[in-house]
């Protein structure tokens, strides 16, 4: 059951990431290469969260980390990281391409200006 | 670019607070250029200098673009190479203000350049590694493997400033970062776009004023993590 929860509260996440990026990429906002990255990066957190259940008891049967069972607070914990990756994902970018609007906007009134004063 | 007479050169001088060593560096070049065929811009970019390093570049006949921000060699190079596109110069050429490379070399690039047809071509000061201290030597080719290591990218220079674009490389070639550790990014770019980059040797001078002016060796290590940064940041992209 609490394993049914964690895929329960991540499985949207990966999906709204997938979503996003196949709306971009239909859109041509982005490039084939950033698409198959993400479609192989949200692709392995999702078999990785599928592959959980049999990983924790194979963990909890082996003496390796000494691994209770999955409790609430974990699945809170791994709901949190994967939302924070998704956010972080998408803030990055955000900054990026602002970034690159703010640079190119500074050289072109760079050359503008130097431009303006010669003449 | 069968005629030499025709092809424009543009040659980029990036510049921080360079008002001690720039007048000579345009004087040199205007001295080696005036013999060649081409027909030459000299183009400083101040990067918002506190000094008269623009004053200084005007009054030795160059033509002067002052940023408006202090934004990094990076970025000073992005605005040269930009305004070459713009102008549709046929070749550009970046190259330190501090005096650490001559003239000749900069002329011997460019003739490289237009008989090789490389899109990028870097002078690369460890091939001759005379005149160079072994500190420099050591942090220079340490920073040459981490660049092969993160980006694949075999280069024996991998920072130097001296480096002969074509036009292809002028409309194609873009970076992100802003400080020095664009001269890594920059061929790490040119080889995603499928680039033919080379080398050829150049001689290094290092006075005084250059060896106070260059990059301090700690600075290194910023560029390292700036480069690690970006090589992982674009796992996820």
């Amino acid at each position: 059951m609490r394993y049914l929860i964690l895929v329960l509260l991540n499985a949207p996440i990966i999906g709204l990431a997938l979503l996003n990026i196949i709306t971009q990429y239909k859109m041509k906002k982005a490039s084939k290469a950033r698409f198959r990255h993400q479609i192989i990066l949200w692709g392995l957190i999702l078999v990785a969260l599928l592959c959980s259940f049999p990983f924790y008891n194979y963990l909890s049967d082996k003496p390796l980390l000494d691994s209770s069972e999955l409790s609430l607070f974990d699945i809170t914990e791994t709901t949190a990281i994967i939302a924070l990756i998704y956010i972080i994902n998408s803030q990055r970018r955000r900054i990026e391409r602002t970034e690159k609007i703010v640079r190119d906007l500074h050289q072109e009134i760079s050359i503008k200006l130097s431009r303006n004063s010669d003449d | 670019m069968s005629n030499p007479e025709q092809v424009r050169v543009c040659i980029v001088i990036p510049s921080y607070n360079e008002e001690k060593s720039l007048g000579d560096v345009i004087d040199n070049l205007k001295k080696v250029f005036k013999k060649s065929p081409y027909l030459v811009t000299i183009l400083c970019i101040d990067d918002y200098s506190a000094d008269k390093t623009s004053a200084i570049a005007t009054q030795h006949g160059a033509t002067a673009i002052r940023h408006i921000l202090n934004t990094g060699a990076g970025g000073a190079t992005s605005t040269g190479l930009r305004y070459a596109k713009l102008k549709d110069f046929d070749i550009a050429a970046t190259m330190d203000a501090d005096g650490q490379h001559a003239a000749k070399d900069v002329l011997k690039g460019v003739e490289t350049l237009i008989k090789t047809d490389t899109d990028l071509l870097i002078g690369s000061r460890l091939i001759n590694k005379e005149g160079m201290s072994k500190v420099k030597v050591l942090g220079n080719k340490g920073l040459s493997f981490i660049t092969y290591l993160l980006f694949g990218v075999n280069s024996t220079d991998s920072q130097s400033g001296l480096r002969i674009f074509s036009r292809k490389a002028l409309d194609t070639l873009r970076w992100e970062t802003s400080g020095y550790e664009f001269c890594s990014e920059m061929l790490w770019r040119a080889k995603q776009l499928k680039l033919v980059i080379d080398e050829y040797p150049i001689q290094a001078i290092y006075t005084d004023y250059s060896k106070a002016k260059g990059q301090n060796n700690w600075n290194a290590i910023n560029i390292v993590k700036s480069l690690v940064k970006r090589r992982v940041v674009e796992m996820f992209e």
